[in-house]
């Protein structure tokens, strides 16, 4: 990057499943006012922003980033929007830092906002989701983005013998770990058997299982290191942005050895030698990751480097993602326990790591954080990938 | 029971003082296969499943693709055996989809023989426990009348 990025300010609404009271710009406005006011800034300090909303459907618009803009009286000022799946939030906050990294603008704003429970069942919802796969063979079998990540899962359990337990135990930790967050959705007390005897969506994936569909928003706004100076709050830096694509069909991808999400690796790699990170197992004290489903944060551990091929588990039953483990991972609770409102998750993973390393966390707060890393990925089994590490 | 009113005229709803609007969007489209036609065509006239190859490095590509994505030059038609051996399976046991809505039914990967990429197609075991990662598979084709030109004209099952 040519210039330092410092985040000054971020800032979210609680996660719901339906915010009956609020529309999508509502939410948006919410967010960006929370996230003005921690760092100290007014509207006039944005010369652009960066909206991360992934799905026509859920805000029933086809350009709902001008309908907020306008109303946050941005107008005249550049705004654009970032979709891309699951990933729209990591890279509106990459698309925001190369505007703020190049000298274009000096403060960029990032507004992630969802309103899923807008679509009228889940049945539509998830419909509305399936129109990503490629429109020319794939979509005309209606499968279901569960299909997509339950065959990595298989893959990783028949090589691996990584059990139906073992992917509980993901669910048991990020709903626990919910309870200490505030704004999360879904904080509860699961046990393994609740896990395993939730209905069973597509073999290996059950209900509890699945990532949450929440409506709100997030926002950060970044600043170069010559602006930082504007504000009063203290700079959290972003030291190193990586993404990656893969192909958007299911089945499809190049050998990648050992790698079931080649994407995440690769956004990875790039995002730790942008970071100067040798040894991520020492050097991320603390990680929001896209935990779509439980089996798949497993996985995540091993293309993250956090733990060697097929050391997932152990990983996890050593107890090192736990609170309290040498690399906690989804301590707000994660897309299972926290919150998933698309467009915005990839931003709020930004705003919880920037208030670890700020020790802000209250009573989820991991100890003496400086660097943390900030994972989201979509379309089919992790088709956008992108990997940002935020240090203090 | 379901209400099948047009929902941009059903009134709206008070929920808790606040107002929820019934809305719908629906959209009909016309897709045009272009140069993928004959794989359509194929499929639907004659129950053959058609890949394309690069004259240049030879990949073979099913589904098919007019050009390689590796040489960009131009890929010519061939037709695939149908056989090949399967890579992923699931079984959904709850559709979310208004396309496959008896459950359960069974996706997943085969890996055609000849071809560069495994693709994503229905399976039909007898059981899911007889499907196994590597076993040899082969497309059978819904009967003529049955064919609509998608994908769904033609399941895998396990070869005897």
């Amino acid at each position: 990057m040519n210039d330092r990025v410092a985040v000054m300010g971020v800032g979210n609404t609680p996660f719901k499943a339906r915010h009956i009271d609020k529309t999508f710009p509502r939410l948006a406005y919410e967010s960006v006012k929370a996230a003005l006011e921690d760092a100290g800034a007014t509207k006039e300090d944005i010369g652009s922003t960066v909206y991360a909303i992934y799905n026509d459907f859920f805000e029933h618009c086809a350009m709902p980033d001008l309908h907020i803009h306008y109303q946050l009286g941005l107008a005249r000022k550049p705004g654009s929007r970032i979709t891309c799946g699951g990933a729209t939030g990591g890279y509106a906050v990459r698309a925001a830092v190369a505007e703020v990294a190049s000298g274009m603008h000096d403060v960029v704003m990032v507004v992630g906002v969802e309103k899923v429970g807008d679509v009228a069942n889940v049945f539509d919802m998830v419909k509305s989701i399936t129109y990503a796969a490629d429109p020319f063979f794939e979509a005309s079998l209606g499968a279901s983005p569960a299909g997509s990540y339950g065959g990595a899962i298989l893959w990783h359990m028949e090589n691996y013998g990584t059990t139906e337990e073992d992917m509980a135990r993901v669910v048991v930790k990020n709903k626990g770990n919910a309870r200490n967050n505030p704004d999360a959705q879904s904080p509860m007390e699961v046990t393994v058997e609740d896990v395993l005897g939730s209905p069973l969506i597509i073999y290996p994936l059950k209900i509890l299982d699945h990532c949450l569909n929440s409506e709100g928003a997030a926002t950060i706004i970044l600043a170069s290191e010559k602006a930082v100076g504007r504000f009063s709050s203290d700079p959290v830096w972003i030291t190193g942005v990586g993404a990656s694509t893969e192909s958007g069909r299911q089945a499809e991808r190049d050998d990648a050895g050992k790698s079931l999400f080649p994407a995440v690796r690769a956004s990875a790699l790039e995002a730790y030698e942008m970071a100067g990170v040798a040894d991520p197992g020492s050097a991320i004290q603390v990680a929001e990751v896209y935990d779509s489903f439980s089996g798949v944060e497993i996985c995540l551990y091993e293309e993250f480097g956090l733990c060697g091929w097929g050391e997932g588990v152990q990983f996890l039953t050593d107890g090192r993602a736990d609170m309290g483990g040498s690399n906690p991972v989804n301590p707000s609770g994660g897309l299972i326990g926290g919150e998933h409102a698309i467009g915005a998750t990839g931003v709020y993973q930004v705003v919880e790591i920037v208030r670890q390393i700020r020790g802000e966390a209250g009573a989820r707060q991991v100890p003496h954080v400086t660097r943390g890393l900030a994972q989201s990925m979509g379309g089919a089994r992790g088709a956008y990938s992108v990997s940002i590490v935020v240090e203090g | 029971m379901a209400d099948d009113r047009d929902p941009r005229f059903v009134p709206i709803k008070v929920q808790d003082g606040f107002a929820v609007i019934p809305d719908r969007w629906k959209v009909d489209f016309r897709v045009s296969a272009g140069e993928l036609s004959r794989f359509y065509i194929e499929l639907k006239e004659n129950a053959r499943l058609m890949g394309t190859r690069c004259p240049n490095c030879g990949s073979v590509y099913c589904w098919p693709r007019s050009w390689c994505k590796d040489c960009y030059v131009d890929c010519e038609w061939v037709e695939m055996s149908g056989k090949g051996k399967l890579t992923l399976c699931s079984r959904v046991e709850i559709s979310l989809s208004d396309i496959q809505k008896e459950v359960p039914f069974f996706q997943g990967g085969v890996h055609l023989d000849g071809a560069r990429y495994p693709v994503v197609v229905m399976l039909r075991p007898v059981e899911f426990e007889d499907l196994h990662v590597g076993m040899p598979v082969h497309a059978e084709f819904l009967p003529s009348e049955e064919r609509t030109g998608r994908i769904r004209d033609f399941y895998f099952i396990p070869d005897e």
